[in-house]
């Protein structure tokens, strides 16, 4: 061992052998762990399904009827298997409504979930509230209502957009006029579970809330909360649009009222739209004249196959593909009119989707 | 300077660096296993009440394909079962000089279209589109080839008509869910312009119709290092840059991109060696230009399989391109690494990369013959030198226990006890030979790249795993 102690390179050999010994914890640490971890899954995995199987045939007695949730033996859930309970409870629970979402309510009473859902909801960590929080929403427990509203503003995405829908679970009427002005607030709200709560709520609810939070929201607030407007009632809905249409130039509501369009209402102010300025709004004006399908905008139409964007003339060309007062010999003729070289590659491409080619 | 100085100055150049790179690396290490926890934490959700609506975005999944016909049948039917609620799917014969096009146009009853062809993007002639008649989500690009995949991706994007382009490789097997798992970032956040998602090695997994079965781990040393390659460049690093916006490279089996965004930086470089690394730097400086935000970002589910090359041939053909790619593509946008406003990406990823990645295999080839030569000429007492070679090897082995640790706390893929343990063999002995093998590969697709010789389409030998099959 002497040339550990030689000359200059003692120092540089010393970092190294301490490099060499920390990596050397380090791995034996990580590998540890590892396998640990590994252990420590599969005992967890065994504990569950046991448990699982156990409940299942539970909870599945239970959804069919009062008197087997009311009188059934329960299987014994141990203090590691209490949120093993809450999840799987969760799961049946949020499969199923109508009678049988009572009969697990009244099985849940009785296996003391409302409890540990309750030690469950002021904790620190959120995974834990989160479940807390479904469990209350799917208890429809009204008592809670309060402490599940608080957690609306919440940081985390997940356990305030819970919040929202366990408020909807619990009591739409008292949700709705709460949840929707947040909407246009937490951008961060995934938009497909927005679209799930509004729809538990029902139409006839929200309707009337998200016609007055789209009408009194700013352009930007306005084309995001038009996205969630097809849950909301047919006529309010054809009313807003209707307004939107007639009152706004912004191109982004504009694009956002023109793809929800399904009646006739507003049709000339949806004409003069194939001239607008934004492209996207000339093509969603283009799709719309074609559902409509009126003889008198087939000029217009036919203006638009030149256009300077291939979306647009590729909307119209199939608008009037679809044209019903067009026959095969119409939108051949049509076709061989046109004159600009784009108008008629657009037009060959939308006659062969349609098999007329 | 003295021989003694000489000898000195170089053993704390190497030293310095070997740590500098593995400490770099476990702090990316670090921020991947944070990232993941946090992913995991929401996705669970995520999946329960992932519906599909019609607020899902529609995808174009773009398959460019040159001589693919041993297997683009099994692919192309593979992928139109993806479960999504809308997508398209549009295969890209890049002149194929085999019976590709022939055996789709068979398969699914393909017609020429008059397709209004629109070149947004550059690429070579477009010979036709077929349109399937059996299938309304399937067209086939039949084009001059171009010689590059980065040619036939960019005809794919021009004829795309939805908002996010899907690149996926013919050989790659896609999860069922992958474009529902990879679209998740697109929703939650509109900035998102490219997101690309875990790869993994399908050597060894079983896999029918296209689709992962069982996965298992290769037989063959080569391809199972690479299991554990590519645990470590996903698992973290790429998880470990995609948290701080600093992600450099999204894998060209498989990446989602927002189109229009894609479209406006110019598409895929058809000159380009590695294509896909090209396209995210140019897609930063593109985000950086317009001052808006952006992100960037990675999702470490694994969502798609691809084969790994399993004789040295292909192998170093492989990590050759990639090197001379990854030289190449900083090249070519050397403008992020002084943009004053680059952010992470100019202040800690490229340079992290530049000096550690690119210029890493000089240093490291360069470390392992000084220590080699000192103890041969007697300048270092052999003992010494086993140390350095000794931190050399543990720190690779670090790195892959740590990998391996964050898909034992994530995906869990290899449940059996066999595999875990093969995979910490590998972690061991892949840096007795393989590890200084590829940096020698590396340290020559770096001389390429400095010499500015270009590449092409290379055919690799495939596994069977993907051969169509008889039906």
């Amino acid at each position: 061992m002497e040339w550990l102690f030689r000359s200059e390179f003692d120092a540089i050999t010393t970092v190294a052998l301490w490099s060499i010994a920390v990596v050397v914890a380090t791995t034996i640490v990580l590998f540890v762990y590892t396998l640990g971890l590994r252990f420590a899954t599969l005992a967890s995995d065994r504990r569950r399904a046991r448990f699982i199987r156990a409940w299942r045939d539970v909870f599945a007695s239970a959804m069919l009827s009062e008197d087997a949730a009311r009188q059934c033996t329960l299987p014994p859930v141990g203090r590691s298997s209490r949120t093993d309970l809450l999840e799987e409870w969760n799961h049946s629970r949020s499969m199923v409504d109508g009678t049988a979402a009572e009969n697990l309510i009244v099985l849940a009473r009785r296996t003391g979930i409302p409890g540990l859902a309750l030690n469950l909801l002021h904790k620190r960590r959120v995974r834990p509230r989160i479940l807390a929080v479904q469990t209350f929403g799917h208890l429809r427990d009204s008592r809670r209502r309060d402490d599940i509203r608080s957690l609306l503003d919440h940081e985390n995405t997940a356990l305030s957009i819970t919040a929202a829908v366990a408020l909807v679970d619990i009591d739409p009427s008292y949700a709705v006029p709460i949840v929707i002005p947040m909407i246009e607030k937490r951008r961060d709200w995934p938009r497909n579970r927005i679209s799930i709560m509004l729809r538990m709520a029902g139409s006839e609810r929200i309707s009337e809330p998200m016609y007055r939070a789209i009408r009194s929201a700013n352009n930007a607030n306005r084309t995001y909360l038009l996205q969630f407007s097809r849950l909301i009632e047919a006529e309010v809905l054809d009313a807003l649009l209707e307004d939107l249409i007639r009152d706004s130039n912004d191109p982004g509501v504009l694009n956002a009222a023109l793809k929800l369009v399904g009646g006739f209402g507003g049709v000339p102010r949806i004409a003069a739209l194939t001239q607008h300025d934004a492209w996207f709004v000339r093509m969603q004006a283009a799709k719309v004249l074609g559902r409509i399908g009126q003889e008198e905008h087939l000029s217009l139409l036919e203006s638009l196959l030149d256009d300077p964007e291939w979306w647009v003339r590729y909307r119209a060309a199939q608008a009037i593909a679809s044209l019903p007062f067009l026959g095969p010999n119409c939108l051949r003729r049509l076709r061989e009119r046109q004159s600009d070289r784009y108008a008629s590659d657009i037009l060959q491409q939308s006659f062969a989707e349609v098999g007329l080619a | 300077m003295t021989l003694q100085d000489f000898v000195l100055s170089g053993q704390w150049v190497f030293l310095a660096y070997f740590i500098g790179i593995n400490v770099g690396y476990l702090l990316q290490n670090v921020i991947a296993a944070w990232g993941i926890r946090r992913y995991l934490q929401t996705a669970e959700q995520f999946e329960a009440e992932s519906v599909f609506s019609s607020l899902d975005i529609p995808i174009s999944v773009i398959v460019p394909a040159f001589n693919e016909s041993a297997s683009i049948i099994t692919s192309v039917k593979a992928m139109l079962q993806l479960e999504y609620p809308q997508y398209e799917l549009i295969v890209v014969n890049d002149g194929s000089t085999d019976d590709t096009l022939q055996k789709l146009v068979d398969e699914f009853r393909m017609q020429e279209f008059p397709e209004a062809y629109r070149a947004r993007v550059p690429c070579a002639q477009v010979r036709g589109v077929f349109r399937s008649t059996q299938q309304g989500n399937l067209r086939v690009v039949d084009k001059e080839n171009g010689g590059s995949k980065a040619d036939a991706a960019n005809a794919g994007i021009n004829i795309a008509r939805y908002p996010l382009v899907c690149i996926v490789d013919a050989d790659s097997v896609l999860q069922p869910d992958s474009l529902r798992r990879v679209v998740r970032p697109f929703l939650e956040d509109p900035t998102t312009v490219a997101v690309g998602g875990t790869v993994r090695i399908s050597n060894g997994c079983t896999i029918r119709q296209g689709f992962l079965e069982k996965v298992g781990l290769p037989s063959n040393f080569l391809a199972l290092v690479q299991v554990v390659e590519y645990l470590r460049a996903f698992l973290f690093g790429r998880m470990g840059w995609s948290p701080i916006n600093g992600l450099l490279i999204i894998s060209g089996a498989f990446g989602l991109f927002h189109k229009e965004t894609l479209v406006e930086a110019g598409g895929y470089n058809p000159k380009a060696v590695g294509e896909d690394m090209e396209l995210v730097l140019r897609l930063h400086r593109l985000m950086k230009s317009k001052r808006k935000p952006y992100r960037i970002t990675f999702v470490p589910d694994p969502v798609c399989w691809t084969d790994a090359p399993s004789n040295l041939r292909d192998l170093k053909s492989q990590r050759v391109r990639w090197q001379n790619g990854l030289g190449q593509a900083l090249a070519l946008n050397r403008e992020l690494i002084t943009d004053p406003r680059g952010g992470t990406v100019t202040w800690v990823a490229i340079p992290f990369y530049v000096i550690f990645e690119l210029f890493g295999p000089i240093i490291e080839v360069a470390g392992y013959l000084f220590i080699i030569i000192c103890a041969l000429m007697g300048w270092i007492a052999w003992p010494q030198a086993a140390i350095f070679l000794g931190l050399a090897i543990g720190l690779g082995v670090l790195l892959s226990t740590s990998a391996i640790m964050l898909e034992e706390q994530s995906f869990h893929m290899y449940p059996r006890f066999k595999q875990l343990a093969l995979l910490y063999l590998v972690a061991i002995f892949e840096n007795f030979g393989f590890r200084q093998l590829t940096a020698v590969w590396r340290f020559q697709g770096l001389m390429r790249w400095l010499r500015g010789r270009e590449h092409k389409w290379e055919t690799l030998t495939r596994s069977d795993n993907l051969a169509d099959e008889e039906t």
